[in-house]
């Protein structure tokens, strides 16, 4: 999966993501993969269906959420300013980055000045978004991925395919013969307590002697200066409570204001990704190890990334990809995702969610084939906890894409790459046609006389499907025809065109 | 080097702020919508209680419920059923002194060393441990650890077997009537973490699997 | 095991008009030239019903094909034109979800600041939200029985949250029974421009559309969407297979007709 980018500040994955057309046609072929993927977003969709039994609490919640986050988004320069304070008063130090190189420079830095030599991580897509472990691999910093699901991935060379269960495109013969490969005296197994068991020793083998904790954050709260992480397995927990120093790095974005804010969108996340009430574990940060305790870092860091956020924010539509808490409904209820699967995008973050942030991480030019990969059905948009309009953010997108020059300043970086001047003139003639009645009727006349002229063959629509077929008459000319013979429906007809 | 990063680091944050400030400086919070909220069904202790356990039941824990004269009988069956002959737990913590009176075959043992210098023996030696607790959640079944220097947080976290003492009279709707009640605001310790069953994955073919890294079994030892 | 999203029923928010006397119909650029029966059909079923029927010749299409594919200025002129044509303050009745979608949400934000274009959005229903909410249409079966499925657009599902009205009707069908297939609430994989830029896709999502529904054992399958029927057609056609889609007014028509003659005059 690694596909390496020529541009050295370019992010590994604006190539990969160029290459989206090329993996849906790999992937597609793929019939293991896509039962893989069709059999877990099944059972997702199951479970967040029955955690959400009063869709009345669901519509409040989501209502309440997305004003929550759109409070927290109008607030956002002040509340990261005010999550500053707090944290550095509670001892926890704050580290601003805003491009991927900067934030891996920062943390490489955090771990050299405590002369680090192994990090164990927690889940942390943010960290995925910086591809931190090659840049620390390449510092002779060893990097290990503690989530079940990452520790997979990382095992077979891969990434994430879904940004909640990092190994979903995996069924367990698959995990086996990777640990068989991997891991010295495993003795195949495709029993998954086995299977856990073993990554369970592996692992806790790596927390005891790690000198690092590397998490994410999914809700840094600016009123008490604390950060709050979900999770089932307890890694996060090693993480942030074994090593002595812990570095956690997060998008900008995820700041909410009040301590207050965190129960309605804790229920909303758990329940949207896993159909679970609760996480196993709600772990929130306040500071590093105080003065007597027995464990707990003696640093605790926080690196804030923007990598084109801001970018989103200085637009009010686009602002709200920001609202986004990274449940993975929107994947979940995909019905592209579910056939393609997560690594086709060639983005770490892969399905709706991936289409409408990654243009802004990645600049429009590597990523214009995402938001037209969609037929727009508005499963995102219908599961989306807070409400992020997706479907509507794509076709901003497209718009954004396919824009003419103009004397505006640029709204995102790559727009207007994915104009065609044939495409282009194509629509504009379009429009014209449909504008013009009589341009179009003539036209539809010609059309459906000819007909039988019509080509069989219109590329890629008839490899799967016959062609349609035009009628002899216009729905208009059987009206016209059908009027006559009723003759006051003439008049009415005339009189309202 | 440190000083470069810092100095970069400052950069990045007035650039940041500088750019979300051109978009939202002076927005009128005034004019910000009303944010709803929904009124969950006032429940009755009783209820409350089914409630808790039948969450923590359905998530693989073990609930329960005695008087605190029985804790020490009852925690000695659990660890002998087990074939446990160990225990960790923290002096002078509430309820602390029951683990005096365990069996004799149990060898008792205090959290009096640091973290750091000692992670072979938590992790390799210690097969069970107990916490109190601060506060419990009905709605989600969960438990509210506050660690403290004598119940540490990896207490509850390293020993394959974690017992957690709940007393019901600390037991809260949800967790924001908790946060409320208890004005968090103000005095969130070190850490603070919410526990609603053994640790577990789904992350193998969507299999449920306990004890993924943190306690393969929590016992809720339920005071009411 | 369905894959059923929690679909929030957005109708109860919508204000009705008491039964009118004249609509117009919208028929939609794909009725037009490919499929002419089924504007008539719907017409003659509105008729039935004591409606006088307008409909405009200057209408061509909603726009949505330029709107979808980023082309705002070039839908916008085209959207324009229709708004024109629909100048009478009655309802105007759309024989297709995806364009009824069109027009009454999208159709805000394109033309925003156009005269008129809140009541023009105000007066699109989507054909069967029209038939059970303004009409209260009471529907007697005088077919044969027979099991048929039902496919709702994702935009008449999602958007005009139509996807109950049309399962409401054939309810009332009597000697009709509506089998339920397996992912039925999932896309077709139309998606207009999206089934020629990513045919691939497009393609791997109509052939397991087709798939669920030839699993079931019914006659025919229903739909109030042409993009989707001309997808799911062709695919069929395609796999030689007879299944067939029939647009929802042809199929009320037909099942109703007997008895409308009788009560008519
Ligand atoms: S966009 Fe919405 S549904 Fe998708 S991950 Fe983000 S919050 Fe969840």
């Amino acid at each position: 999966m690694s596909v390496k980018s020529i541009d050295p500040n370019e992010s590994k994955y604006a190539a990969s993501a160029r290459n989206f057309r090329d993996n849906v046609t790999r992937y597609l072929a793929n019939e293991e993969l896509k039962n893989n993927f069709r059999g877990a977003m099944d059972y997702l969709m199951d479970k967040r269906k029955n955690s959400f039994p009063d869709a009345n609490e669901l519509e409040t919640l989501r209502e309440q959420c997305k004003l929550i986050k759109q409070r927290c988004l109008v607030k956002l320069p002040h509340l990261l300013e005010q999550l500053e304070v707090n944290l550095e008063a509670n001892g926890i130090k704050v580290h601003w980055a805003e491009t991927i190189n900067d934030a891996n420079e920062i943390i490489a830095q955090l771990i050299e000045n405590k002369k680090g030599k192994t990090v164990v991580k927690g889940k942390s897509m943010v960290s995925e978004e910086t591809a931190l472990n090659d840049y620390l691999e390449a510092r002779d910093i060893e990097c290990l991925e503690s989530d079940m699901g990452e520790y997979i991935v990382q095992l077979a060379d891969e990434h994430p395919s879904h940004i909640i269960m990092p190994a979903i495109h995996q069924n367990k013969k698959q995990v086996a013969d990777l640990f068989a490969d991997n891991i010295e005296g495993f003795d195949h197994t495709t029993d998954v307590d086995a299977l856990i068991g073993e990554g369970r020793r592996v692992l806790r083998e790596k927390f005891c002697h790690a000198d690092v904790g590397i998490t994410g954050v999914n809700f840094a709260v600016a009123e008490t200066g604390t950060l709050c992480l979900v999770e089932n397995e307890g890694n996060g927990r090693m993480c942030t409570t074994v090593p002595d120093l812990h570095i956690a790095i997060t998008g900008i974005e995820k700041v909410v204001e009040f301590l207050d804010d965190v129960p309605p969108l804790l229920s909303l996340l758990t329940r949207s990704a896993t159909g679970q009430i609760i996480s196993t574990y709600f772990n929130m940060i306040s500071s590093p190890r105080k003065n007597g305790e027995k464990d707990g870092p003696e640093e605790v860091h926080l690196v804030l990334l923007d990598n084109g956020r801001s970018q989103a924010f200085a637009d009010e539509e686009l602002r709200q990809t920001l609202q986004c808490i990274r449940c993975g409904a929107c994947m979940n209820h995909c019905p592209v995702y579910t056939r393609i699967g997560g690594h086709a995008y060639g983005t770490v973050y892969p399905g709706p969610i991936g289409k409408i942030v990654s243009p802004h991480m990645l600049g429009l030019e590597a990523t214009n084939n995402l938001p037209t990969a969609s037929s727009l059905c508005g499963a995102c948009g219908e599961v989306c906890p807070v409400k992020i309009p997706i479907p509507k953010l794509l076709l901003r997108l497209r718009t954004e894409s396919v824009k003419g020059k103009h004397d505006g300043p640029q709204i995102m970086k790559g727009e207007g790459s994915g104009r065609k001047s044939i495409e282009a003139s194509i629509w504009k003639g379009w429009s014209l046609m449909h504008k013009y009645a009589f341009i179009y009727n003539t036209s539809m006349w010609f059309a459906t006389r000819f007909r039988k002229l019509m080509p069989n063959n219109l590329g890629v629509w008839t490899s799967v499907r016959s062609a349609p077929k035009l009628a002899p008459k216009t729905l208009h000319e059987r009206v016209k025809a059908r009027n006559k013979k009723i003759p006051n429906k003439v008049a009415n007809n005339a009189g309202s065109k | 080097m440190t000083s470069s990063f810092k100095q970069q680091s400052s950069n990045a944050r007035t650039n940041i702020l500088a750019k979300l400030k051109q978009e939202v400086e002076g927005s009128d919070y005034s004019k910000l919508p009303e944010e709803p909220s929904y009124s969950y069904p006032e429940l009755a202790q009783e209820e409350l209680l089914a409630q808790f356990i039948g969450h923590l039941e359905a998530n693989h824990a073990q609930v329960i419920p005695l008087k605190e004269e029985d804790i020490a009988k009852i925690v000695s069956e659990q660890l002998k059923q087990r074939g446990i002959s160990k225990l960790l737990y923290g002096k002078n913590a509430l309820h602390s002194e029951q683990m005096l009176t365990l069996d004799d075959d149990i060898a008792v043992e205090a959290y009096d060393f640091t973290l750091k210098g000692n992670k072979e023996h938590l992790f390799n030696n210690i097969p069970a441990g107990i916490t109190s607790s601060k506060a419990a959640i009905a709605a989600t079944g969960s438990i509210v650890i506050w660690p403290t220097i004598e119940e540490p947080r990896s207490l509850s976290l390293v020993p394959p077997l974690h017992f957690v003492i709940v007393e019901a009279k600390n037991l809260y709707t949800n967790f924001a009537s908790l946060i409320n009640a208890q004005e968090w605001q103000n005095k969130l310790p070190t850490n603070a973490v919410l526990i609603s069953g053994p640790s577990k994955t789904a992350d193998i073919q969507q299999t449920l699997a306990y004890g993924a890294h943190g306690p393969k079994e929590l016992i809720v030892l339920l005071l009411k | 095991m369905t894959s059923d999203t929690t679909t929030f029923n957005t109708q109860h928010l919508r204000k009705y008009p008491a039964k009118a006397q004249q609509v117009y119909l919208y028929g939609t650029c794909l009725a037009d030239s490919f499929y002419p029966d089924s504007g008539i059909d719907a017409i003659e079923f509105l008729e039935q019903q004591g409606i006088e029927v307008l409909y405009p010749q200057g209408q061509t299409c909603c726009g949505q094909p330029a709107y979808n594919s980023g082309y705002q200025d070039e839908a916008k002129a085209v959207a324009l034109a229709q708004v024109a044509q629909f100048s009478l303050d009655i309802p105007i009745v759309i024989i297709s979800g995806s364009c009824g979608g069109m027009m009454r949400h999208h159709y805000p934000e394109l033309l925003k600041g156009e005269p008129g274009i809140e009541n023009f959005c105000e007066r699109i229903f989507e054909f069967t939200e029209f038939l059970v909410h303004v009409l209260n249409v009471k529907l007697n079966d005088q077919g044969k029985p027979e099991k048929i499925a039902l496919h709702t657009s994702c935009a008449a599902r999602r958007e005009m949250g139509v996807h109950i009205t049309g399962r409401q009707l054939i309810n009332q069908l009597e000697n009709v029974e509506l089998i339920t297939h397996k992912y039925e609430s999932e896309c077709c994989g139309f998606g207009g421009t999206f089934s020629v830029k990513h045919g691939d896709i497009s393609g791997a999502m109509v052939k397991d559309k087709t798939q669920n529904l030839l699993d079931t054992d019914v006659v025919r399958y229903i739909s109030a969407d042409w993009g989707c029927m001309t997808n799911i057609d062709g695919a069929l056609e395609y796999q030689k297979k007879s299944l067939r889609g029939e647009h929802i007014a042809s199929y009320l028509l037909k099942r109703t007709q007997a008895t409308n003659k009788q009560q008519g005059k």
